[in-house]
């Protein structure tokens, strides 16, 4: 039922279906058993009528030809034969059923006694198609006795009925879809703009108009959205707020340690105050997120990686580079950069060694950076891609950062139209794969 | 080389940064004026003109881009702008308004020391010859010095570390000419580079690398440096 009726127009159909259905199945009923009681009467009328007329014609006749004449009025129902005496006895089952005949028969013939009426159901046997015999008696104390064989039932028409109803659903299916889609078409809207909300950072607006339910909705769904961004971009504003306003004490402490007199001191402060800087870099990037000015150019990527890997070196790190030269995408220089740095960071802080490969391919670069370090639980992969998320305790020894590194590196690679994945390095370690559509449009080939 | 001093006016509004910078420049040699905002400015202008103004673009009233536009519309003095933002746009911005360099806070006093350095340098051949654009052609390449952004005769971005783009900046101004090692690693030093000769060699053939397709662009010459070859073009 949940799968089967599970959207809002299934169910408004089932219920348009089934409430027209049970109204239109009693309105038949009940028009169909008012049919058959009127035409029950008519048909009793209609019998006592012609067996009134039977006994008129018999009776004109001579004894010696009313068996006879009897035999030549028999026809479809009514088998008829005249004798002595009466055949039917009254009573016996089904006998309910005839008393309204006998009552007709007793207020249409007016020269019937009322023991001239017999009315006596079917003594034979089951398989009898007799179902009553009749017995009226003539003026002369003999007997005309009916036997009325049952009737080919006036057939109920059942496919009639079928088709009626039939019709009927089909017309409700049609006329439910159109106006369920009427009703639920602004519901849409919402699930359009649903989707898109925030996606770059903006609110959609739907439509305030529909239905009342719809645009009261509609209103608080706008209000709604409106106070969200409000709440995010206040939220934003003061992260940006503070990590900006610590670059001016950031810059004082640095110039400040020229005063410092013990080198060790100097280099220590040196040192973390480098990680804050890198902090407030990360957050302010991130927080940047797609809204980058920087201009989409035809970008070297192995040219980026070089001086990422050289820098890595100079600082005394194990990389390694390897792969084609020329690997070009379209894309932003200073962002792509920041990826790779990220990716290269953390391969060098939790896995001490790392490899990296570049490829060129029809339509994309491939680079995938490998470590020696613990790598990541596929369980914990897709996590570790989202913002603020370290994990505990492998990965995160006396290192800084804010867990920034891979979701700014995957925010900036999906903004090029590319992927970025976590596998399993051999025989330990990570492995990112990172993929870089040439130009952004252009489709991954599987 | 550098050690005779230059006069150097600091505007920035935060008093510690003001004090903490002179102190800075002073140990190197340099004689600094300082200004807290853009009428102190103007005020320390009239008495006399400086080498260089360092310029924080975050000022109360008149913003550092307004001034160093003022700056410019009247000289040549060389302006290193200083902000708190880090991003490109601010810098370009700035470049575009007319300072000779950027420098996003925090930055480490050497830093700021080799851009002063670089900056003076670059300021005193080009006293003659009017300032020029920011793009400097070679072999069918383009080096945009506003954005320090190489690019290859398709137009495809070739990224350079800082040393390199240095270093490259170094052969550029002095074109077909025999560079020693102690000069361009002078020119070349930045807060991180070990002051080793080697190190030049290293830097030299990361540069190589980087202009592969240009072919041999940096010639050894043995004994005495190296040669930039391919003619160079200011635009």
């Amino acid at each position: 039922m949940r799968a089967f009726a599970s959207s809002l127009a299934a169910r408004t159909m089932l219920v348009l279906l089934l409430g027209i259905g049970a109204v239109h199945l009693l309105s038949l009923w009940t028009y169909r058993h008012a049919l058959d009681r009127e035409a029950a009467t008519a048909d009793v009328t209609r019998l006592a009528d012609r067996l009134l007329t039977i006994r008129r014609a018999v009776m004109r006749v001579a004894p010696s030809e009313r068996e006879a004449v009897a035999h030549d009025l028999s026809g479809g129902p009514i088998d008829v034969h005249w004798s002595r005496s009466e055949h039917a006895v009254a009573g016996g089952p089904g006998s309910g059923e005839l008393a309204g005949l006998a009552v007709r028969l007793g207020t249409l013939g007016d020269d019937l006694a009322p023991g001239d009426v017999v009315v006596g159901a079917n003594r034979g046997h089951h398989d009898d198609p007799h179902l009553a015999v009749v017995s009226l008696a003539l003026p002369d104390r003999t007997w005309i006795n009916f036997s009325l064989v049952e009737q080919a039932s006036r057939h109920e028409d059942g496919h009639g009925t079928l088709l009626s109803t039939s019709l009927m659903a089909l017309g409700a299916m049609v006329l439910s879809i159109l106006l369920v889609r009427w009703l639920t078409r602004p519901l849409l809207g919402f699930v359009d703009a649903a989707r898109r909300i925030y996606r770059g950072g903006e609110t959609v607006v739907v439509p305030e108009d529909g239905p009342t339910e719809i645009r009261t909705l509609a209103v608080a769904f706008n209000e709604m959205q409106r106070r969200i961004k409000r709440m995010i971009d206040d939220r934003t504003q003061a992260l940006a707020a503070v990590s900006h306003d610590l670059r001016t004490p950031i810059t004082r402490l640095r110039l400040r340690l020229g005063e410092v007199e013990s080198a060790a001191t100097r280099g220590a402060i040196s040192g973390d105050l480098d990680e804050m800087e890198r902090m407030i870099d990360q957050t302010l990037a991130y927080l940047a997120g797609d809204r980058d000015d920087e201009p989409v150019k035809p970008v070297d990527v192995a040219a980026i990686l070089a001086t990422l890997v050289d820098d890595q070196i100079d600082a005394g790190r194990d990389v390694i580079l390897d792969g084609d030269h020329g690997a070009v995408v379209e894309g932003r220089r200073l962002g792509l950069k920041r990826a790779f740095a990220n990716l290269l960071d953390n391969a060098v802080k939790y896995g001490g060694r790392a490899e990296i490969r570049v490829a060129a391919e029809a339509g994309g670069v491939t680079v995938t950076i490998a470590d020696h370090g613990p790598g990541i639980p596929a369980a914990d992969r897709a996590r570790v891609l989202d913002p603020f998320v370290r994990l505990e305790p492998s990965r995160n020894r006396d290192t800084g950062g804010w867990g920034l590194g891979l979701a700014i590196a995957r925010r900036i690679v999906e903004s090029h139209g590319g992927t970025l994945d976590l596998a399993d390095n051999t025989p330990t370690g990570l492995l990112v794969r990172v993929w870089l559509p040439v130009t952004r449009g252009e489709p991954r080939p599987s | 080389m550098e050690t005779l001093g230059h006069d150097i006016l600091l505007v920035d509004d935060d008093g510690e940064i003001r004090r903490l910078v002179s102190k800075l420049l002073r140990d190197e040699g340099h004689r600094v004026t300082t200004a807290a905002n853009a009428p102190e400015m103007r005020e320390a202008l009239r008495h006399r003109t400086p080498d260089l103004v360092l310029l924080d673009v975050m000022l109360p009233g008149t913003d550092g881009l307004s001034l160093c536009r003022e700056l410019r519309a009247g000289s040549a003095l060389p302006i290193i702008m200083l902000t708190a933002k880090g991003d490109d746009l601010d810098r370009i911005l700035g470049l575009e308004m007319g300072a000779d360099d950027y420098l996003a806070k925090p930055f480490h006093p050497r830093e700021l020391l080799a851009r002063i350095r670089a900056v003076l340098r670059r300021a005193r051949p080009s006293e003659g010859n009017a300032k020029t654009g920011r793009e400097i052609r070679f072999a069918g390449w383009r080096l945009d010095t506003a954005r320090r952004e190489l690019s290859d005769p398709r137009g495809v971005v070739i990224d350079l570390s800082t040393g390199e783009y240095d270093l490259l900046l170094t052969f550029l101004e002095t074109p077909q000419r025999v560079l020693s090692r102690e000069l361009l690693l002078d020119a070349t030093r930045n807060r991180d580079a070990e002051p080793f000769d080697r190190a030049i060699d290293v830097q030299v053939s990361r540069l190589r690398r980087k202009l592969e397709t240009a072919g041999e662009v940096i010639k050894t010459v043995r004994g005495a440096g190296y040669l930039f070859v391919p003619d160079v073009e200011r635009t």
